[in-house]
């Protein structure tokens, strides 16, 4: 059975994939919204940029990550003088390097279903006294919010795998911000292989749950 | 002429259609009339801020919704004009209730002139208000998008085509909600329509276009006489949709003497629990009402109207009356007949008309 350091693991991968999902999630609503309903010019600009963390390797997305958080980087620096705090190889470090790799696949699908939602049902709340923000909220959101509750679970079961932008961003910190991979990583160099093979059936069990509750709502869209 | 509610000077133009109108609609009832591809529902998009004119102005109670000039173009919600569309297009995640207060709750108090409680009664929603749009009838939910448009007091109610999704016994009753309605309320309503029959049974005036271009705008009966309008017409189409008062139910239930005017019908098919004083809607098509100079007698047709003919116009290889029975009809008949009779303007005929032929539309 697992042992109650490898519980404390799986708990703060959980954690960092719904901090990282959480984060992503408004982000990805409003990128969203832009590819699906909007006509602001350069939207394939847009459209190639979203998908740059899905092909680019999660170390690269992790090193920018870092150039933009770590105590020189713009926002880093903001974090720092305003609150005080540093984000890099902390757990939030790792949530948002989970948030950042599964954005893409998050907007994908929230596009998706946002565009399936009749464009004349939002005319009818404009012309109803609805403005653009009262309309996303009372009529897009709530249309599409299957489609918008299996993106998240889809982004929540990929950032509970984020490894490479993660051991970059946030380290391998045991007890801070060791996730399940980076430990199964670590154990499988250590030669413990029977510690390796406990948590990778824990994770494929894991995302096994993950994806048959994508599954459910995915077909239920569809239906 | 009556005060300018809508004054309307819009161009616009796309790669394969160019729109150009420049009019006013008073107070009332206007209708936009052409065939389907003629800028109908540009118009209307423009006036609601769907579309963005390329060049004019639109004024709405002397307030800019739109002027190139200015520099203004509101957007939607700021219009106060309400729209309707073929679809009812109802909120499917709302219950009917929840969809009618939609935009009375996004209306400012002091702009709130129509009370929700009184289109529910107007327009007889008391027992749908829990109900779910996707289990509504389709001409409840022309009810309800209507209630829904109306409940944010706009200052115009824009409709396009509300009745193209209904038979014909719902496009009667749901027109004299309609009649109902702009009674009780006064909101000004633009009714954008491709059938001849529909703008005739509630427009005060009709803007006639085709192609982008505006080729008449009068009251609906004058219109019809432009002879351009004609090849936009579809005879054996045309309808008198009309309201009828119940004055005595017969003895037989299902027969029953209505009132229209001054005219007095015997009509079948009246629905149980119509009685004497209640209003139903009848359709007559004009094909179906026979002339005669004289006086028929011995005859099986249940109604023998006297009246006079007050227009005689050609369309196509047939004839359209205009007949004043008390009420006024339109008949449509052949060419050879108009001839063969020799009738003219002013002559007093009778219009026969079979009980089985006035289809009562409840």
């Amino acid at each position: 059975m697992l042992s109650s350091e490898e519980f404390q693991v799986i708990g703060l991968s959980l954690q960092v994939a719904a901090l990282g999902t959480l984060i992503g999630l408004p982000i990805a609503l409003w990128i969203g919204w832009l590819l699906a309903k909007s006509s602001i010019p350069g939207k394939p600009v847009l459209d190639t940029l979203v998908s740059f963390p899905l092909v680019l390797p999660p170390v690269v997305t992790g090193y920018l990550l870092l150039l933009l958080m770590g105590p020189d980087g713009p926002i880093g620096r903001l974090l720092n003088s305003a609150f005080g705090v540093d984000v890099v190889f902390t757990w939030v470090a790792a949530a948002l390097a989970a948030g950042l790799v599964a954005l893409p696949l998050m907007v994908r699908a929230i596009e998706v279903a946002m565009a399936g939602v009749d464009p004349r049902l939002e005319l009818a709340a404009r012309s109803l006294g609805a403005g653009p923000f009262k309309t996303f909220f009372s009529v897009t959101v709530p249309l599409a919010h299957r489609g918008i509750l299996a993106a998240a679970l889809l982004a929540f079961a990929r950032g509970l795998g984020e490894f490479g932008a993660t051991i970059v961003v946030a380290g391998s910190i045991p007890g801070k911000t060791q996730t399940m991979p980076l430990l199964i990583f670590n154990r499988i160099q250590l030669g413990d292989d029977a510690a390796a093979v406990r948590l990778i059936v824990a994770s494929m069990v894991l995302a096994l749950l993950a994806l048959t509750a994508h599954q459910r709502l995915a077909r239920r869209i569809a239906i | 002429m009556k005060e300018t509610c809508l004054s309307l000077k819009v161009s616009k133009r796309y790669p394969d259609f160019s729109l150009e109108v420049d009019t006013s609609f008073p107070e009332g009832i206007t209708a936009i009339f052409g065939p389907s591809g003629s800028g109908k529902t540009t118009i209307l998009n423009c006036i609601a801020g769907i579309t963005s004119p390329d060049d004019g102005e639109i004024r709405l109670h002397d307030r800019p919704l739109f002027s190139s000039s200015l520099g203004v173009s509101l957007p939607p919600e700021q219009r106060h004009v309400a729209l309707m569309f073929q679809e009812s297009l109802l909120f499917p995640h709302y219950r009917v209730y929840e969809n009618i207060l939609y935009g009375f709750k996004l209306t400012p108090p002091e702009r709130r002139r129509i009370q929700p409680e009184h289109l529910v009664e107007l327009l007889e929603l008391g027992s749908l208000m829990e109900r779910r749009p996707s289990s509504l009838s389709t001409g409840e939910r022309q009810r309800v998008a209507l209630a829904r448009a109306l409940a944010t007091s706009p200052e115009l109610l824009l409709m396009d085509e509300p009745l193209g999704a209904l038979d014909i016994a719902l496009r009667g009753r749901i027109l004299r909600y309609l009649r109902d309605v702009h009674r009780e309320l006064e909101t000004p309503m633009v009714y954008v329509s491709h059938s001849i029959s529909e703008v005739l049974a509630i427009a005060d005036r009709a803007l006639v276009i085709s192609g982008g271009m505006q080729l008449a705008f009068d009251e609906p009966r004058k219109v019809l006489l432009e002879p351009y309008v004609h090849s936009l017409v579809e005879l054996g189409s045309v309808e008198n949709l009309l309201d009828a008062q119940v004055v005595e139910q017969g003895s037989d239930h299902s027969l029953a003497d209505a009132r229209i005017g001054d005219a007095v019908l015997r009509v079948t098919g009246v629905p149980l629990g119509v009685g004497a004083g209640d209003t139903i809607s009848i359709a007559i098509s004009a094909a179906d009402i026979i002339v005669a100079v004289d006086r028929p007698s011995r005859i099986s047709a249940r109604n023998i109207l006297n009246a006079r003919i007050q227009g005689i116009h050609q369309v196509g290889s047939n004839v359209l009356l205009y007949a004043d029975a008390g009420a006024p009809f339109m008949v449509e008949i052949t060419r050879e007949a108009l001839e063969t009779l020799e009738l003219r303007e002013g002559q007093e005929v009778f219009l026969v008309i079979k009980s089985s032929s006035i289809v009562v539309l409840d």
